[in-house]
């Protein structure tokens, strides 16, 4: 089956770069020709996917694995893993620093917004050690 | 609008006059030019009629279609509506009521199009309070004015084009409203007469030609600013006539200026934005669901605004300060009566069909031959020297990769792959 991985590094707290993976990943998909609606779908989970490294983790990356039934973001980091996953799965929870929310982020509606927008959405996280979200998309 | 088929653009390359360097190749937003054997620049691509390559070319190698102003070629009667960017174009001392006054000399009727802009404001004001109550609002929503962003959108963001505004935009209802007028007065044959709107603009031919948001245009051409230009500037010395042909206040004239379409709407969560490059950015955003919390952004092609279009003659820079000094004098109150306007609104004077662009099916890859060409591309790209030269000419090491993966060149024209090769 065709077949087509793409790593991209993410680097924490840098505001001024940020965007940049998801909109990489945004490209690829375009070329490849993907239906508009699974682009945008994939654009604004791999953004907030993103933003999530950029505020919360450690460096992270991003992987983006392509074939005939879909894609999947899988998204990494070395951060301060996520204590209550539930909790941060509702709208509005956020643990965002004060950084942050002074640029505009951290509003609490990252992992609400990649549940609403994929598929498919696993979380596995350990206090201390890091994340790993892995989003779903049927092509 | 048929997105994929190229020879519907209106820029063209002239073939003896091209030395076939790569500054139109890299200044193409879309990538679609290719230098042939480093010989001859040709659109090969999607054009979306911008101009950056007029604007780049030091040979005047690469020209605007437009319907000229040979009056061989233009109607018996001709009508002519100018985009008030053709005022900033003489300085800031002479009038737009004078510029108006000279063309008359040569084209008989001539219409100020900047009063319309003011209506057009209040229709866009009244499409996005309706929209802010819907359920489902799509948000944020795009002018429609430049016809280089609507195409832009059509072929590189088609989940945008529902986001497109559909007002008609005022060089149209001018149009519309001037044959309507002429028709009723009778004033001659129908068929006789013909409206023709003076552009900045490289890409109004394709908007009259081939338009996106209405059935067809109610224009029947364009003429460049450049092209009028000396005309107008003989036709101003000793100008004698006498006559009020200047209708707008400062609204309309502003719009020529980036950031004058939304100054005409008051207070709102608008934002302005002007150049290719910023606007493909905050697009891209957009369709990454950012950016929805405002409710209209004005794009502009070109940086500031119409004023630094590629068929202008005045210095950017210079006809906004024209324009600013226009906008300070004849004020910031609108002429128009809003009931009036609002009316016509309800009436559905305004409304314009924004059509769902369709893909481009002819030669559309199966999603696993498109994952294997994508590998192709990859492969490709990974051995180049990302030098970005453009020798090879193709724009950029992405593009040659593209198109060796397509089969269309082959890796040996990567002039400094072989180098290395050779070592």
């Amino acid at each position: 089956m065709a077949h087509l991985t793409k790593n991209y590094p993410i680097k924490a707290r840098d505001y001024l770069r940020a965007g940049e993976v998801s909109m990489q990943v945004q490209g690829l998909l375009k070329s490849i020709g993907f239906v508009q609606e699974v682009i945008r779908r994939v654009s604004i989970c791999a953004y907030e996917a993103e933003m999530n490294v950029v505020m919360h983790g450690g460096d992270g990356e991003m992987t983006v694995e392509i074939n005939t039934d879909g894609i999947i973001l899988n998204v990494k980091d070395s951060g301060p893993g996520i204590e209550n996953i539930s909790l941060a799965l509702q709208e509005g929870y956020s643990t965002a620093s004060e950084e942050a929310r002074e640029m505009g982020f951290g509003a609490g509606m990252g992992l609400p917004n990649i549940q609403k927008n994929s598929d498919s959405l696993e979380i596995n996280s350990e206090k201390g050690k890091g994340t790993e979200v892995k989003i779903g998309f049927k092509a | 609008m048929d997105q994929g088929d190229s020879s519907l653009h209106y820029v063209h390359i002239d073939e003896k006059r091209c030395t076939g360097c790569v500054l139109c190749m890299k200044a193409c937003p879309t990538k679609a030019i290719r230098v042939r054997d480093l010989k001859v620049a040709e659109i090969v691509g999607t054009c979306i009629d911008c101009g950056e390559c007029i604007r780049v070319c030091p040979r005047g190698a690469v020209k605007a279609i437009t319907t000229g102003s040979d009056p061989s070629t233009l109607s018996r009667y001709t009508i002519i509506s100018a985009s008030p960017v053709l005022y900033a174009q003489f300085g800031e001392e002479v009038m737009p009521n004078e510029v108006l006054l000279a063309l008359r000399r040569s084209f008989k009727y001539v219409y100020d199009q900047a009063y319309i802009h003011e209506l057009y404001n209040v229709a866009v004001g009244l499409q996005i309070k309706e929209n802010r109550d819907k359920e489902g609002a799509i948000r944020p929503m795009i002018s429609p004015i430049c016809p280089v962003v609507n195409r832009l959108i059509g072929y590189r963001f088609p989940s945008l084009v529902k986001n497109i505004i559909p007002i008609v935009t005022p060089r149209e209802i001018a149009a519309r409203e001037l044959k309507r007028r002429l028709y009723c007065e009778k004033v001659f044959d129908t068929s006789e007469f013909g409206v023709y709107h003076i552009t900045p603009c490289s890409a109004k031919m394709v908007s009259i030609k081939h338009p996106m948001l209405l059935k067809s245009s109610y224009l029947d051409g364009a003429l460049g600013i450049n092209e009028v230009f000396e005309l107008i500037k003989r036709n101003l010395r000793d100008l004698e006539e006498d006559m009020m042909l200047h209708r707008s206040s400062g609204v309309g004239i502003g719009w020529g200026v980036s950031g004058g379409e939304i100054a005409g709407m008051g207070e709102g969560n608008y934002l302005a934005v002007s150049g290719l490059q910023e606007t493909i950015r905050y697009l891209e955003k957009i369709e990454m669901g950012l950016f929805n919390n405002i409710e209209y952004f004005e794009f502009r092609a070109c940086l500031e605004g119409c004023i630094g279009g590629p068929l202008t003659v005045a210095d950017r820079y210079e006809a906004k300060r024209t324009v600013a000094k226009f906008v300070r004098m004849f004020g910031q109150e609108k002429r128009l009566k809003y009931a009036q306007a609002q009316k016509a609104y309800q009436e559905g004077w305004f409304h314009s069909e924004v059509k769902t662009v369709q893909a481009d099916t002819k030669n559309r890859l199966s999603l696993s031959e498109a994952i294997e060409r994508q590998k192709r591309i990859e492969e490709v790209f990974r051995v180049l020297p990302g030098k970005e030269c453009g020798l090879c000419g193709s724009p950029d090491c992405q593009s040659f990769a593209e198109d060796v993966a397509d089969g269309k060149v082959s890796r040996d024209h990567c002039v400094l792959l072989n180098l290395k090769n050779e070592g």
